[in-house]
């Protein structure tokens, strides 16, 4: 049977938008669901979405993606790779799987959302697959997730997290509410598809995947980066809105939507990527950096595209470029310090070798924070067990939810960011932040950060266990070291299994 | 911050590929669809990245030549998983572009 060519078809057959009689535009698009931005039906007919697909193709392609997926996984499901892998690794995998596969789902409402209320028929159309997309992530991602549930209670947080009120859940649960939930389908097309989905999902889901290959992961590394494919296409949905806006003189409005949900990723993408590639993979199957995939992903393709578009880099764009030096640094030391609340095993990934590479990828790491772990490692030869774990939580931000860090050493550079509103002040890890806050307070003044629970009183007992309760983190799922502190004896660094010397007193 | 700016300052576009059969096609297939024009090729084992200054297009008979066999565009949507400039998908070919050139 003989088809035509999609583009003699599709522009026709996606024209459906109509006049309605019965309601008003405003009835059938509210604007507060479909576009705050106050564009008419008319002035969204220009929308072009650029990766187009028919319904037809896209099965066809979708079943070959899941094809390639599973059968990859059939084939190395006998392989033991996981049990022969360093604990590293198979933190990686635990880290990621609990961080993302509900976390996926929360992404349908949003696309359901632009398929509904948006009001460009291509945005509703691609927004569709959209839907379809973030449920095949969901689903894939749990099924993997789930043949490592024998191995390790700590899987369990892949179907858990999301619904607890650990730190990493409050955090996750905030900025992707403030991008999807609390948005109109014309916004979180700019925030979600534009400002995430093509820019930081490629660090964890291609730079990742090339670790991955790297240390003989191919299965998770040929899953993960088939649900990057679908991010490529559905991504475009964004860029397609900009467009639109700016031809209407919106462009301030749309660039303000960029910078806010630019800079809430990033809080969330190198808490969650950064120690991934740069201290939990082994060195071995190391290549590029953190740093480096940013350069590749973000500064030289993500914001090449965001210029491309006619938009501004974001007006924090320096101190981002310099956030790239430190922020994961300081954030993977103290997710180690803070270990058990997490439901992986953080590996400290300091041993001699590794502090080397440490230096070479980014120069000065040993004065900063190699200073830090030399304390630790101390501590740790010592038998100072009581200095290996907090007595209090860290400052945590009232926006973003993660720590208020900075670079050690350099007179401890860290500084306060607050802001007086209503009964309270509100805390800030950095200018952006409270720049976000500034300008809306009323959206984000009811938002309690785990910090204000406990002085609230809503984590009873106030105290380290009461905390592990309230984040509903149970014995079997509370991280520990990853390698049972074998990196503080440099001379164990090569074989992590060899017996260490008996500790000395403390 | 020379090393960021020496990063932003670039025209670069092109696919992003899964590594594989496609991949290995696509690469064939730029340099005859993109005459006189040249690619870097990035090999990261689980991706390849091509690119190539401003204007990068992949054609699907171009495609079907190099593979032997009938070759729907959409197919390169199994395995594109990024790519730097804007996408112009047509059944026919895959265009990578820029408007501006820095």
């Amino acid at each position: 049977m003989a088809f035509l060519n999609r583009a003699d078809w599709y522009d026709l057959a996606r024209a459906t938008n109509w006049s309605p009689r019965y309601v008003s535009e405003d009835q059938l698009f509210p604007p507060e669901m479909s576009d705050r931005f106050g564009l008419s039906l008319e002035q969204w007919e220009a929308y072009d979405e650029p990766f187009k697909i028919s319904y037809r193709e896209y099965v066809d392609v979708q079943s070959r993606k899941d094809a390639d997926a599973y059968s990859v996984r059939a084939a190395l499901a006998r392989s033991n790779f996981y049990d022969n892998a360093d604990a590293g690794w198979q933190s990686i995998l635990k880290l990621h799987f609990g961080a993302l596969c509900l976390t996926e789902y929360s992404a349908v409402p949003g696309e359901s959302k632009m398929a509904r209320f948006g009001k460009a028929p291509g945005m509703r159309n691609m927004a569709t697959f959209g839907a379809l997309d973030e449920m095949r992530h969901t689903q894939i991602q749990l099924y993997f997730a789930h043949e490592f549930v024998s191995k390790s209670r700590q899987f369990d947080l892949a179907q858990k997290l999301l619904s607890t009120n650990s730190w990493a859940a409050i955090a996750t649960r905030s900025a992707m509410d403030d991008t999807i939930l609390g948005r109109d389908a014309a916004t979180l097309s700019i925030m979600l598809t534009f400002a995430l989905e093509q820019g930081f999902t490629n660090l964890q889901f291609l730079g990742l995947a090339a670790d991955a290959a790297r240390a003989g992961d191919f299965s998770f590394s040929n899953l993960i980066s088939s649900v990057q494919t679908d991010e490529a296409r559905h991504s475009q949905i964004g860029g397609a809105t900009l467009k639109v806006l700016i031809a209407n003189g919106k462009k301030e409005e749309a660039q303000r939507a960029v910078d806010i949900s630019f800079w809430r990723q990033w809080r969330l993408f190198f808490t969650l990527t950064g120690p991934a590639i740069d201290y939990l993979t082994p060195l071995a199957h190391r290549d590029k950096s953190f740093k480096e995939f940013i350069q590749e992903f973000i500064v030289a393709q993500f914001e090449r595209a965001l210029v491309d578009l006619g938009l501004e880099r974001p007006w924090y764009w320096d101190f981002f470029l310099k956030s790239i030096e430190f922020y994961h640094h300081s954030g993977h030391l103290e997710i180690w310090f803070v270990r058990q609340t997490v439901w992986w095993n953080p590996a400290a990934g300091v041993s001699a070798a590794e502090r080397a590479w440490l230096e070479a990828k980014y120069p000065g790491w040993n004065a900063k924070w190699g200073r830090l772990w030399d304390v630790i490692a101390d501590n740790v030869r010592h038998g100072r067990t009581d200095k290996l774990y907090p007595k209090t939580l860290p400052m945590l931000c009232n926006i973003c939810g993660l720590s208020v860090g900075s670079i050690p050493h350099e007179g401890h550079s860290n500084r306060g960011y607050w802001t007086e509103f209503g009964m309270r002040r509100y805390y800030f890890c950095s200018e952006p932040c409270q720049w976000i806050f500034n300008l809306e307070p009323l959206r984000y003044q009811d938002h309690k950060s785990v910090i204000d629970r406990l002085l609230c009183g809503d984590i009873q007992p106030p105290d380290i266990e009461g905390t592990l309760r309230y984040f509903d983190l149970m014995p079997g799922e509370r991280g520990e070291d990853a390698h049972d502190y074998a990196w503080a004896w440099p001379e164990l660094a090569l074989d992590p299994a060899a017996e260490r010397p008996s500790q000395e007193a403390a | 911050m020379t090393e960021a700016t020496d990063f932003m300052l670039n025209n670069k576009v092109g696919p992003v590929i899964k590594t594989g059969e496609i991949a290995d096609a696509v690469i064939e297939a730029v340099r005859e669809d993109n005459p006189g024009k040249t690619f870097v090729i990035e090999d990261n084992l689980a991706y390849v990245r091509i690119q190539t200054d401003g204007e990068c297009i992949i054609r699907r008979e171009t495609m079907e030549a190099i593979l032997g066999r009938p070759f729907n565009m959409q197919e390169l949507g199994v395995v594109l998983a990024s790519f730097a400039g804007q996408i112009e998908s047509e059944s026919t070919h895959f265009r990578f572009y820029l408007t501006r050139t820095l």
